[in-house]
């Protein structure tokens, strides 16, 4: 990553008041035992077990209303130093850093204080972390399953070292798949369930696997009174696809790109940008800033087509499909102009680490500017009126709110904490690419409802639009790939980018032979999920797909599976052949 | 009057839905699009099997012949391979059309003829890529691109120990 140099002409470029050096001060006081600068923007800081809660609380009352949980990462470092680690990162946004909270752990039955009770953010990544890598966490107010189905064998870790990437779970010692299998399921959906603090019985009607709108695969159980939703149950992950397992086993790290542009199929490339930027970081390899300008006309490009994808199915959800089809109209001329600058619509396969493989210049800038323009006119005409018809606006308003606090809580991120009231935004606060020599306005709102959320990216379709037209103006000439030899091993990384679903964080440590020995992306829906049953408590269930779909939920990129809150205290299990056979019963 | 708008600029705007495939789509300059292997300048060197992320190609020695697949099935036309190869053998067309109703007939193989070691006889690499590497050598040491490996060791060590008398 790297900053505009005077940046007094720049504004954005410089780390923000209680820079870097301070805060290493502030870290220690807290009783961080090792503070180290990993690379521009990202501390690691060594916490010892017993100190980590309190370490945390102090970090959360030292930088109140600011420190926001991201991501948490579990590593088997077993092979090379004989311990698990567990990364908590933890984003300073208005200092303009992530410190990563290191824990270590003892190779046998290995067990970390858990974070989650004074961090609530952190309760996936924990989770994750316990079901792939066997680490305990001691305290966790939730300590069930969350990845792996609920009749995985015990004592198997697929993240773990000595786990080979392409073991079947039949091959392992003591499994017996056959057994596992014909086991009597008990993911029945019951008909009527009993909270246990009223006397009220609840109807509970699943929606899933699949959203009616979505097409993706995702598992909401609504317990609803009449017409009103009382509470909600997620699970989801049902389409893990070991991708971390595959590239840290198989791939090399200029392979890893393309795998990683994979993750998603809406916003791929932005996660090959995340993935090159925390190599790059790692490694100290500077990006030549045309690359850069060229990666972030590309984001642009990508968000611009998010956004009117979006606009299109919360449309439909509304059934005002004429809004849908003008949407993808608009947004086809976006898809084409991404084909004609990269070779494909959506996988643009353009990035490898230290910068860019295909130059933007000359026709293909005046085809941008075109479609600049089409697109700008267009989406502003239709925009002007379809959001003042009373059939969208009347269903939006008012309608899935998520509090400020709730937001901040859960670890909201992208358009939809920024509909919260939340001004973070990954291109502003932790300027990556080209966003360092230019200011990003960041559209906040603060109704918290679905109409905010529609308004947000309004605004931010328009922005796109014009940060692309900056970014060609300013481009300078020059390479388009750094020149680097082998990558150094055992070397952090984090690369961050705002895609247009909200911040999307990749983690990686270099391994020996241009590899990434660990190598963790965590995708905005993963955050942005959690704060789904907290929206549909108290809504019509008629509202519920059009406030899922709000977040602009990418349920494959999450990819990794359960109940998110109990209050019915029942708790149910999806079992490995439901998953086998692709739907739950 | 909002929606009366809305219909007026639905009623003005060109239909872009495309009619393919009953009529042909014009793909861009430079799409990415199916990859074909230029027999004639393979020199079965294998650097795209190193740099293809998905495994869509793959070499191996069978006997005589060096063979070189391309697995369709599995390629994510990322484009290394062309970015890569250094005879520009392989190159990413502007097919996209790529069904077919036998899996067979996505496997494109190329298939080279081996060297065989002037010393002990054994086939070690392609020909073509051994006439390559030969052109590259200076005159006295181009005589060892024709030795396999391993006699190639022994010859070595064998320049050594003359040159140390």
């Amino acid at each position: 990553m790297r900053r505009a140099s005077g940046s007094d002409d720049s504004g954005k470029g410089s780390v923000r008041p209680g820079s870097l050096k301070g805060l290493g001060e502030v870290l220690r006081e807290l009783g961080a035992e090792d503070v180290r600068v990993v690379h521009a923007g990202a501390v690691l800081v060594t916490v010892g077990k017993g100190r980590l809660r309190g370490f945390v609380e102090g970090l959360l009352k030292s930088f109140e209303g600011e420190a926001r949980y991201s991501t948490g990462v579990g590593t088997d470092f077993r092979p090379l130093e004989g311990s698990y680690a567990m990364t908590h990162v933890i984003a300073l946004d208005r200092v303009g850093a992530y410190v990563l909270v290191e824990v270590r752990s003892g190779a046998v039955r290995p067990s970390i204080p858990s974070i989650t009770p004074v961090m609530p953010a952190a309760n996936w990544a924990e989770r994750e972390a316990r079901d792939m890598l066997g680490i305990e966490f001691d305290g966790h107010p939730e300590p069930v399953r969350l990845i792996l189905p609920d009749d995985w064998p015990e004592g198997v870790y697929p993240l773990r070292k000595d786990f080979p990437y392409d073991l079947k779970l039949s091959e392992v010692e003591g499994v017996d798949v056959g057994r596992m299998v014909g086991e009597p399921r008990n993911f029945s959906v019951s008909p009527r369930v009993r909270s246990p603090d009223a006397e009220v019985a609840y109807a509970s009607i699943p929606m899933g696997p699949y959203h009616p709108a979505l097409h993706e695969p995702e598992y909401y159980e609504l317990y609803v009174e009449g017409e009103r939703v009382v509470d909600a149950k997620y699970r989801g992950f049902f389409v893990h696809r070991g991708m971390e397992k595959l590239a840290e086993s198989r791939m090399t790290v200029n392979q890893v790109p393309f795998l990683a542009e994979r993750i998603c199929g809406i916003c791929g490339y932005t996660h090959a940008c995340a993935y090159c930027q925390a190599v790059e970081a790692a490694a100290g390899i500077e990006v030549p800033e045309r690359a850069l300008f060229i990666r972030s006309i590309l984001l642009e490009i990508e968000r611009l087509h998010s956004h009117l994808l979006w606009f299109g199915v919360a449309f439909h959800l509304l059934g005002f499909d004429t809004g849908f089809m003008a949407m993808w109209r608009i947004r086809e001329d976006v898809m084409r102009v991404a084909e004609a600058l990269t070779g494909n619509r959506k996988t643009y396969g353009m990035n490898l680490v230290g910068g860019v493989r295909r130059d933007v210049r000359g026709e293909k800038v005046s085809l941008v500017t075109r479609m600049l323009g089409k697109v700008e006119e267009e989406f502003k005409g239709f925009c002007r009126n379809a959001l003042r018809l009373s059939e969208v606006v009347e269903r939006v308003k008012e309608v899935g709110i998520l509090t400020r606090e709730d937001a901040m809580k859960l670890g909201a991120v992208g358009p939809h904490a920024r509909a919260s009231g939340l001004e973070i935004d990954v291109r502003a606060d932790h300027p990556y690419a080209a966003y360092g020599f230019i200011d990003v306005n960041v559209a906040v709102k603060d109704s918290c409802d679905v109409l905010a959320r529609i308004l947000v990216r309004y605004e931010e379709v328009l922005e796109s639009v014009r940060l692309i037209r900056e970014f060609l103006k300013l481009m300078p000439e020059g390479e388009l790939m750094a020149e680097y030899g082998e990558i150094p091993p055992l070397r952090v990384g984090v690369g961050v980018t705002e895609a247009p679903r909200g911040e999307d964080v990749h983690y990686v440590v270099t391994g020996l032979g241009n590899r990434v020995y660990r190598w963790r992306p965590r995708a905005p829906s993963y955050m942005n999920l959690a704060t789904v049953p907290t929206m549909l408590r108290g809504e019509r269930l008629a509202n519920v797909p059009i406030i899922i779909a709000s977040i602009d939920p990418c349920f494959s990129c999450t990819d990794h599976a359960v109940v998110v809150d109990v209050r019915t205290g029942a708790r149910r299990v999806i079992k490995l052949q439901n998953l086998l056979r692709g739907c739950p019963p | 009057m909002s929606r009366l708008r809305v219909l007026i600029e639905g009623l003005s705007k060109d239909v872009v839905t495309e009619k393919y495939p009953y009529a042909p789509v014009e793909v861009p300059e430079g799409f990415r699009g199916k990859p074909v292997i230029d027999p004639s300048k393979c020199v079965g060197c294998g650097s795209c099997v190193n740099a293809c992320p998905p495994n869509a190609l793959s070499i191996t020695d069978e006997g005589p012949y060096r063979v070189v697949r391309l697995f369709i099935g599995r390629c994510i036309f990322c484009g290394r391979c062309e970015e890569v190869c250094p005879f520009n053998a392989i190159t990413l067309t502007r097919e996209f059309e790529l069904a077919v109703t036998d899996t067979a007939d996505l496997v494109q193989e190329v298939k080279l003829v081996m060297a065989r070691c002037a010393a002990c006889g054994e086939p070690y690499a392609p020909l073509r890529e051994v006439r390559k590497v030969a052109e590259r050598l200076p005159d006295e040491l181009r005589a060892l691109a024709y030795l396999c490996p391993k006699c190639r060791e022994v010859m070595a060590s064998h320049y050594v120990s003359f040159a140390r008398r």
